[in-house]
């Protein structure tokens, strides 16, 4: 993909919430192209649970914007016909959670109509979903289920961390020819009943500007500690580091913005460079994206790695009560510990 | 200079209710916004509003940050209009 | 007890000690709610936080709802097995679950139902066999697999599904009729209708006005009870339930209920109209059940007597809960499995806690 010089996020006085530049770049989208449509529970009045089809009722109506019957496998399905037939649907499942429901059209169908086809369909959807947890909503509503999305082949799969790059990568995954899913973390939308932390809020630009997949980005640049990370961890991380800067640590953050394709060559840069990796991740440890990240630095960077260290919400079901909740899950003080430990 | 009025966008069902909260901010400070632009969010009462820019200009100062009350009437920022 | 003969009045058929236990159990459930939503708020004024407060996380209030779970339970004895969804307080309360232990389990704390593992949506007793899904529909084959237990078993226990009527949709519950039809197996589909799915009504997402027609596909018996009323509901789930305990296979029942609170608490509810809202607080199956006790003899005072004793056990009960410890945090890594692993999950994280100097 030819890179047009991005605006970036300061380029601009206005700031957005990351479910506003979502919004913008569908808005957009659904401007240009008569073909793109929304279908998903709650997506019409409501402007979907966690704002991200917010106002889209009002400019697009009913019938571009659709409420859908509590019927994933049925919904989710009509989004991979609707795709073959050359229309770009953005199908929203509520919570990433809820995809047990429809599994079998996400694993059997939308990934691999593609390759089964040897090539002569395409299914250009976009699967948006809520992924995360900090808020108390226990096991069946506060996966990340990163992993379980990127290991099977054929689905493309991008995780924004903030508003700028939530808008860019928005554009590129309804103008992919490809199934994109688009995992949205519930606590960086920016909703008033959730409070964000610092730093998913950012400038973005009016214009349209698409995030190329496989740029994973340089958050924070150091030279003692690689951390590789995504979503909201990306600003744990950040939190972690500045932390750490006060003590003499210099500590690298990458947001790998996008699962699939993976960027691997920035991850071996940094740990060439620095020598110790640190991989954080909400979702489960075993199996993951955590594993998947030391293997690749593993293969590509041996000689050079000295240290690694993983943080990851632990092999168990995510519990309700907040001292048990806290207890799973990554905050900056288990960044920051790992990243002393690799460090020493 | 121009207040940016809360009491102006209060939500008609939240009649019995005297504060708000603001949740975010799409300007910052010294940032020039246009007429209507919408340069905050508050929360009333469980409902989200979003408050257009009551002329164009540049924000000035923010009088309420985020995740902080007000009351009805308050000012929420200033505006130096354009010309 | 249970009649099948059509009598003229309804009182008739509803003996008296039921009619109060049914009523003493919603107007329970009613206030449990009301004070749910009180301690809920607190902590999320005048900003609504959700992850802020005593409860924090989502909360799906049944107010409105109390008729159906108190006409469904009042013919079902502790073996028999209940499913519930996301919203299942007053099914938990009118199948006898501990009220303290569901309490504390909402209030996140040690002593809960599940140790605060599971949270509101995730209640199991299994003293009274009672278990959640909060998942759509998800909790509906768990149903079937109770009732093919007691259907294996040769017991007369029968298995009842509580689920929305945005719930009929879904694969899970179709799945299940056919399955629980072919093995005509002993088990109650009961469709609580409160017109919403979330902001979305009832006609928009479903083809049908009565739920109950999903069960003419499967050659499953069916019936919809029209009025939000216990002693309706009363009646026809005496019949649904009978036939299942006697081996004469499933039955669809969807009853009115109404939804007085929102989907979940901090939904503004923009999307519903007003008069659907104030619709939905007038026809309220707490005071039609208060004109069949007057029927039945019941003063004012007496009734008085019974919300007070409703009342007085609600209040312990949040009192209790309150009172109780918070989960030691290391209780997390616990429970993942019956027969226990060692060393499970892998804790490298707490050593490096450690290492670095302590814990977090």
């Amino acid at each position: 993909m030819a890179q047009v010089e991005e605006p970036g996020p300061e380029a601009t006085d206005r700031e957005l919430t990351m479910s506003r530049a979502m919004v913008e770049a569908i808005a957009t989208e659904m401007r240009e192209d008569e073909e793109v449509f929304v279908m998903g529970e709650d997506v019409a009045d409501y402007g979907g649970i966690f704002d991200s089809t917010e106002g889209l009722l009002e400019e697009f109506g009913y019938d571009r914007i659709v409420d859908v019957p509590i019927s994933e496998t049925s919904f989710i399905g009509a989004g991979v016909g609707a795709a073959m037939q050359g229309m770009r649907p953005i199908v929203e499942l509520m919570f990433a959670d809820f995809f047990g429901v429809a599994m079998d059209q996400i694993y059997n169908n939308m990934a691999k109509n593609a390759y089964m086809s040897g090539g002569s369909v395409s299914v250009p959807m976009v699967l948006m979903t809520a992924v995360g947890g900090t808020y108390n909503d226990a096991a069946q509503h506060s996966q990340t289920l990163y992993g379980t999305f990127a290991h099977l082949p054929g689905m493309k799969v991008v995780v924004p961390s903030t508003a700028y790059d939530a808008k860019g990568l928005m554009h590129a995954a309804i103008r992919d020819d490809d199934p994109v899913v688009y995992m949205f973390h519930k606590r960086l939308m920016g909703l008033a009943w959730m409070p964000a932390p610092e730093g998913p809020k950012t400038g973005v630009p009016e214009d349209d500007y698409e995030i190329g997949f496989g740029e994973a980005d340089v958050k924070r640049e150091g030279d003692d500690v690689t951390v590789v990370t995504l979503g909201l961890h990306v600003h744990r991380a950040l939190e972690a580091a500045a932390d750490l800067a006060d003590d003499g640590i210099e500590t690298e953050v990458i947001d790998l913005r996008t699962l699939v394709p993976l960027d691997t060559e920035t991850v071996l840069e940094s740990v060439r460079k620095t020598g110790k990796l640190v991989v954080v991740d909400e979702d489960y440890h075993s199996y993951g994206v955590s594993g998947e990240i030391v293997a690749r630095a593993s293969e590509g960077a041996l000689d050079d790695l000295e240290a690694v260290s993983r943080v990851t919400m632990p092999d168990t079901p995510i519990p309700y009560a907040r001292p048990l909740e806290n207890e799973v899950l990554p905050d900056a003080d288990d960044v920051a510990a790992a990243i002393r430990s690799v460090g020493e | 200079m121009i207040d940016v009025d809360s009491a102006a966008v209060w939500p008609e069902d939240a009649d019995d209710v005297d504060e708000g909260v603001v949740a975010n901010w799409f300007v910052r400070e010294g940032g020039q916004v246009d007429e209507d632009e919408t340069i905050c969010e508050i929360q009333v009462e469980k409902v989200s509003v979003d408050v257009p820019a009551p002329a164009a200009g540049t924000l000035t100062e923010v009088l309420v940050d985020e995740n902080e009350e007000f009351r009805r009437g308050d000012p929420l920022a200033r505006i130096e209009p354009s010309e | 007890m249970r009649t099948l003969d059509v009598c003229s009045t309804v009182a008739i058929m509803v003996g008296a000690n039921t009619l109060q236990q049914m009523y003493e159990e919603m107007v329970t459930a009613r206030h449990y709610e009301e004070r749910l939503q009180e301690e809920y708020l607190e902590g999320k004024q005048p900003a609504f936080d959700i992850s802020a407060g005593p409860i924090p996380g989502e909360l799906h209030l049944a107010a409105g709802h109390e008729a159906s779970a108190a006409g469904v339970c009042a013919h079902l004895r502790d073996d028999d097995t209940v499913t519930a969804p996301h919203r299942p307080h007053h099914v938990a309360i009118s199948k006898g679950v501990d009220l303290e232990r569901m309490t504390a389990e909402i209030f996140g704390r040690e002593t809960g139902l599940s140790r605060g593992k599971g949270g509101h949506m995730h209640l199991y007793d299994p003293d009274v066999n009672f278990a959640c899904s909060g998942i759509i529909a998800q909790g509906v084959p768990p149903a079937v697999g109770a009732a093919l237990a007691a259907k294996k078993r040769n017991t007369d226990d029968v298995a009842v599904a509580f689920l929305g009527e945005g719930a009929i949709d879904q694969g899970a519950f179709l799945e299940s009729l056919n399955l629980a039809g072919v093995h005509d197996l002993p088990v109650v589909f009961v469709v609580e209708d409160n017109d919403w799915a979330i902001s979305m009504p009832k006609e928009r997402v479903t083809d049908v006005d009565d739920g109950s027609q999903r069960a003419d596909g499967f050659d499953v018996h069916r019936e919809r009870v029209d009025v939000d009323d216990a002693v309706a509901i009363y009646e026809a789930a005496g019949e649904a339930v009978g036939r299942a305990r006697d081996g004469n296979g499933p039955t669809v029942l969807e009853v009115q209920v109404h939804r007085r609170m929102g989907h979940f608490m901090g939904d503004p509810e923009a999307y519903r109209p007003d008069e659907d809202v104030e619709l939905a607080r007038e026809r309220d199956s707490i005071e039609r059940m208060e004109g069949h006790l007057e029927e039945h003899g019941f003063t004012g005072e007496d009734r008085a007597e019974i919300r007070e004793r409703a009342h007085e056990r609600v209040e312990e009960a949040i009192e209790w809960a309150k009172d109780q410890p918070q989960p030691d945090p290391e209780e997390a890594y616990e429970d993942v499995f019956t027969d226990e692993l060692e060393d499970w999950p892998e804790r490298r994280d707490r050593e490096l806690a450690a290492a670095d100097g302590g814990e977090e």
